[in-house]
């Protein structure tokens, strides 16, 4: 089977990336597929510490591409899963210690033996940005409903449409439904209509995500929650699942009424 | 229900704001586009114009227009006359 290389990228920082694709990783997993994560932002290792493997490593990215490792050597075992790995970000090293052809090749490499290889994509839109959108076929931007989020993804998604790469899909990530009851947030509608790709998924805002980022144990491992189902949905449509998407009715019928009596 | 009638009194909802703005800015960090290029896309639809009818030249303005939910090229041409057949492409 041939695989699928996704970038996660949103232009600003913050928003959720390193936590969309620890959570989308893990549940692809979940499902049985071979995935390998790849922390594309050098000089500022993250991935790691959200997957709670920190401790375990040796080798880096930029290892495997100067050839100071064997690419298996850098890979670092899930500690739950036996089928997802994670290959670090170099700590101290700067985003052009690696060029995009250089990704390129590794990403190819890596969808050999691979069915989902997810990068994440550094805050931005210079080097560490072309690093990792070079070897993907498919891009997750995320987004918040805020609007200098949702000016970056607009960029982002101009910049990948100019690298020719054309299969983009949108995840509004920390929707606050208090918030959008008050009319005080941008609903999903309004932002997928600015931004004018397809919807992957919404996910709540919740305080679930911090917690389990304290724990260093992906939300999707969490059963009953909000935030985690939100990302199991949003794998298994990846997979070609039809979930329909989770609409903004999480606000209930009082806010509804109320939305429609202030509209 | 008292509150809600205060808000009601007060301003516009946030989010409503935070959409019509974004509106706007999106549409403009689209239509990014430089004076130089601009200038191109004029000279051009004056080349094109001028194959049909004879055109004040100095007068002749491109510009972009930003609607509420639209963005106009507008143009203003002053025809001097029009020509009976088309010019060739290259007189």
């Amino acid at each position: 089977m041939a695989g699928k290389s996704i970038v996660v990228t949103s232009g600003k920082g913050g928003v959720g990336k390193t936590t969309t694709v620890a959570n989308i990783g893990t549940a692809l997993a979940k499902k049985g597929f071979r995935v390998v994560l790849v922390d594309a932002d050098i000089g500022l290792r993250n991935l790691d510490v959200v997957m709670g493997v920190e401790n375990r490593i040796v080798y880096n990215v930029v290892d495997i591409i100067e050839g100071n490792c064997r690419m298996e050597q850098a890979m670092i075992r899930d500690r739950k899963l036996t089928n997802l790995y994670l290959i670090p970000a170099a700590q101290t090293r700067e985003k052009d210690a690696v060029n995009p052809e250089q990704m390129k090749d590794l990403c190819a490499q890596l969808l050999e033996s691979f069915d989902y290889v997810i990068m994440d994509c550094p805050a931005g839109i210079e080097r560490g940005f072309k690093n990792a959108i070079a070897g993907a076929d498919t891009a997750i931007v995320v987004t918040t409903p805020e609007v200098s989020a949702i000016r970056d993804a607009d960029r982002v998604i101009g910049l990948l449409e100019s690298n020719l790469l054309t299969n983009i899909h949108l995840i509004v990530n920390r929707m606050n439904y208090r918030m959008l009851r008050k009319g005080d947030q941008m609903s999903t509608e309004d932002i997928v209509g600015l931004l004018s790709v397809p919807l992957l998924g919404v996910v709540p805002e919740s305080e679930e995500v911090l917690v389990s980022t304290n724990r260093g144990v992906p939300l999707v491992h969490n059963r009953g929650s909000h935030a985690g189902t939100a990302f199991q949905n949003i794998a298994a449509r990846l997979d070609g699942e039809n979930i329909p998407i989770e609409s903004d009715n999480h606000a209930g019928l009082m806010g509804k009424i109320k939305r429609f009596i202030w509209s | 229900m008292f509150r809600a009638i205060q808000r009601f009194f007060r301003e516009r909802n946030s989010g409503k704001v935070a959409h019509q703005r974004m509106q706007v800015v999106l549409m403009h960090d689209r239509l990014d586009i430089t004076p130089d290029v601009m200038e191109a896309l004029k000279n051009d639809i004056l080349g094109v114009l001028s194959r049909y009818m004879d055109i004040d030249q100095e007068s002749m303005s491109v510009d972009l227009e930003q609607g509420k939910d639209y963005t106009a090229l507008i143009s203003n041409v002053h025809i001097k006359r029009v020509y009976r057949r088309p010019m060739t492409a290259n007189p």
